[in-house]
């Protein structure tokens, strides 16, 4: 496999640093008590830097190092998150992440599409559920409103995620407008060396 | 042959409108030891970088001249071939650990893994970068777990293993402790008795003074001067580039104490040398 | 440091094991079970999995993952249990709340599913240095430098952490709330992260000039400083596995051709 071609050093640097991004942002959630997971800052960064496969990569890869170390549950959503870096990628290369407004689109988009792939996952794993208390309070009340399994388990994942997602994306938003412009070139691959010789 | 050939080199980073590299040309021989000297953004850690190909390699932007190592153009090379003959040392320890291998030993073993270098060799070759630099004693440690100082050295042994033959050191100590600083220098000392070729970048004038065959002096992307550590400082405008003389360069200076070359000295081994001889004088 | 992995040294017979022959375990319990479409093999392979992780003397630190997975059954329980949408027969009445067999066994579906991934994991995690893991993988020519990607994280993580707990001292003596209404918290979220992501960002150029100037490009053929060798062992535990795997797979197709 020859990744050189199309992954420079600096991108592979990155995709590390956001991972690490990822569990602080989740391990700062858990201690300031947060209803929110704010656990794919790093994806979302690593995606607005350096394009929708990084993203992916990085999302994939986060799920991957989780799922082999602290919880194997978090591999099953290796899927969700790559989806999520791509999205965010493919709204950033558009410029969307420039203005506030781009940015709540962007996330609203991230947060349906990993509704749309978590859902039928939480079908498959655990019966359509999600083990965040909010999300199966909804879920319990949906199924015993006897709305089919698949429609409660949407509703239990858009109401963790939309709002994580909401969150996640304005707070990457305020530090990817804070970075110098010499470091967010370093990620962007298709530069050329200009001569300037006489 | 120069070790070292600088022609005409140019260089802007990307999205710049100002040359980082303004037309520099010097030649530098093998075995010298060269200290630079200029303020801050005066082009000093861009020169180095460009040594090793970083400029333009890794950084892109807009490149003018050339630089060649022996015989190679580090233009129409690439950063893998330049650093089995070039190292680079830079200023904080904690980034130049790779972060991917848990012992010291490891961490030195990374470099050799990527350029291949047979695992007898290889364990051979940390063991005498190990004691060069003296760290045998935290192999097994977690890089990580280590004091500035000691980081410093594990940066500069990993360097070493893989044997180039310039060695570049981007203000090795300005992160480091009094102690730590004193680790590095003693251990640059050591690389340039072994015949390396060694480019250092430091604040600590002094030092410069005392360890230096030839100092360059850098300002807004210019050489201003390459010469004699005492040739440099005794220039009369020193200040308008930003730097202060060593101590005793100031003194001789205020006194009117010159050598023969009517240029002040530069660490106090040459000035108790010169006030001996004056001494010497008016005994006679 | 603080290490953030699972893996413990026990110098038990699952640490000296090929990391492939646990990777290849764990294919075998998943698939198995589903190839045959038989719940029970799920128990069985459930059943060999508690006893590897307790005769490799890790059962205490599996103990939260079990912790964890009982939520999650109790959970799926109660709510398939009441609500379940195919729920016909009441097996179990307590006051008001009426418990369905068929919920029950939907339940006992999903906890045999939670179990067998979480332990047959377990089986891999607990016992394999994930450094190892990512070697065995470059070996087999998976890219050196997507193996740094992985083996840093393993790094960067306890760093992180380190620098979080630094952070929130700071700010705490400082008197920032951490406590507080919701929105208090949610307030005080950005100022605590936001600079240790700028810099963490800035720092991966240094970083991966440190990589660059050590060959991390370098076209050579890599060499490993770390010796890995498969033994006899290993290759008998792999060649039972996947003959177990093709074998449920045959059986499969006989009975479904008949």
């Amino acid at each position: 496999m020859n990744t050189k071609k199309w992954l420079s050093t600096a991108v592979l640097v990155l995709i590390p640093a956001c991972i690490g991004i990822n569990f602080l942002g989740k391990s700062f959630a858990e201690a300031l008590h947060l209803p929110l997971w704010l656990d794919s800052i790093g994806t979302c960064l690593a995606a607005c830097l350096a394009g929708p496969i990084v993203g992916a990569i990085c999302g994939a890869a986060n799920n991957l190092i989780y799922g082999l170390t602290l919880s194997p549950i978090s591999l099953v959503y290796a899927l969700t998150s790559a989806a999520i870096g791509i999205v965010v990628g493919i709204l950033a290369n558009k410029g969307q992440m420039r203005h506030i407004k781009g940015a709540i689109l962007t996330s609203i988009l991230a947060g349906l599409v990993a509704v749309i792939i978590s859902t039928p996952l939480n079908v498959i794993f655990w019966g359509g559920m999600t083990g965040n208390t909010w999300g199966d309070a909804v879920y319990a009340w949906a199924v015993a409103q006897k709305l089919p399994m698949f429609i409660a388990s949407f509703f239990d994942e858009m109401v963790v995620d939309i709002p994580d997602k909401i969150a996640t994306i304005l707070i990457v938003f305020g530090i990817y407008k804070g970075l110098p412009k010499t470091l967010t070139s370093l990620y962007q691959s298709n530069d050329k060396i200009e001569n300037l010789n006489d | 042959m120069s070790k070292i050939t600088v022609t005409n080199l140019k260089y802007k980073y990307p999205h710049r409108d100002n040359l980082a590299l303004n037309n520099i040309s010097f030649e530098i021989q093998p075995g010298e030891f060269i200290g630079i000297v200029g303020e801050n953004n005066s082009g000093k850690s861009t020169l180095c970088q460009s040594i090793i190909g970083l400029v333009p390699h890794f950084y892109k932007g807009g490149y003018g001249g050339s630089v060649i190592i022996d015989d190679i153009e580090v233009y129409k090379s690439d950063i893998s071939t330049l650093c089995k003959k070039v190292g680079l040392i830079f200023q904080n320890p904690f980034n130049q650990v790779t972060g991917s291998k848990e012992t010291v030993f490891e961490e030195i073993a990374f470099g050799l893994e990527n350029i291949g270098i047979p695992r007898d060799e290889m364990i051979e070759r940390i063991n005498f970068s190990m004691k060069l630099l003296d760290i045998e004693q935290y192999k097994d440690r977690n890089p990580f777990d280590l004091s500035g100082g000691q980081m410093q050295r594990v940066a500069i042994a990993s360097i070493i293993a893989m044997k180039p033959e310039i060695i570049i050191l981007d203000e090795p100590t300005s992160q480091l402790d009094p102690a730590g600083s004193e680790e590095v220098f003693q251990a640059v000392t050591k690389l340039s008795n072994e015949g390396i070729t060694i480019i250092m970048v430091e604040h600590k004038i002094e030092k410069i003074a005392a360890y230096c065959d030839k100092v360059m002096l850098m300002h807004k992307g210019e050489l201003i001067k390459f010469d004699t550590p005492s040739e440099v400082f005794s220039l009369d405008n020193l200040s308008d580039y930003g730097i202060n003389p060593p101590i005793f360069t100031s003194i001789c200076k205020k006194l009117n104490l010159r050598k023969d070359d009517n240029n002040y000295p530069v660490t106090i081994e040459e000035t108790l040398q010169l006030l001996k001889k004056e001494r010497s004088y008016e005994q006679n | 440091m603080k290490s953030i992995t699972l893996y413990e040294y026990k110098n038990s017979f699952l640490n000296h094991i090929d990391p492939f022959c646990k990777l290849l375990y764990i294919l075998a319990a998943l698939s198995i079970p589903l190839i045959l479409g038989v719940s029970v093999t799920k128990l069985i392979f459930i059943a060999i999995s508690i006893f590897l992780i307790i005769s490799n003397k890790v059962f205490k630190k599996v103990i939260p993952l079990f912790t964890f997975s009982a939520i999650i059954i109790l959970t799926a329980i109660i709510i398939q249990g009441l609500f379940y949408s195919n729920n016909k027969h009441i097996i179990l009445q307590l006051g008001p709340l009426k418990f369905y067999k068929e919920g029950l066994l939907f339940a006992y579906h999903i906890a045999l599913n939670v179990l067998n991934i979480l332990l047959s994991f377990a089986v891999l995690i607990f016992t394999t240095k994930p450094t190892d893991l990512i070697d065995s993988f470059v070996r087999v020519g998976f890219s050196p430098r997507f193996g740094y990607v992985l083996s840093s994280v393993f790094q960067i993580i306890p760093q992180m952490s380190e620098t979080m707990s630094t952070i929130s001292d700071a700010q705490k003596s400082r008197g920032m709330e951490s406590e507080g209404n919701l929105f208090t918290r949610i307030k005080a979220f950005f100022p605590l992260i936001s600079p240790v992501i700028t810099s963490s960002l800035i720092n991966t150029r240094e970083r991966a000039i440190a990589l660059e100037v050590r060959g991390f490009n370098s076209t050579t053929k890599k060499t490993f400083l770390n010796q890995q060798t498969r033994t006899r062992k290993d290759k008998i535990i792999n060649i039972i596995l996947l003959l177990l795997i093709i074998l449920s797979s045959i059986w499969r197709i006989i009975t479904c051709l008949k």
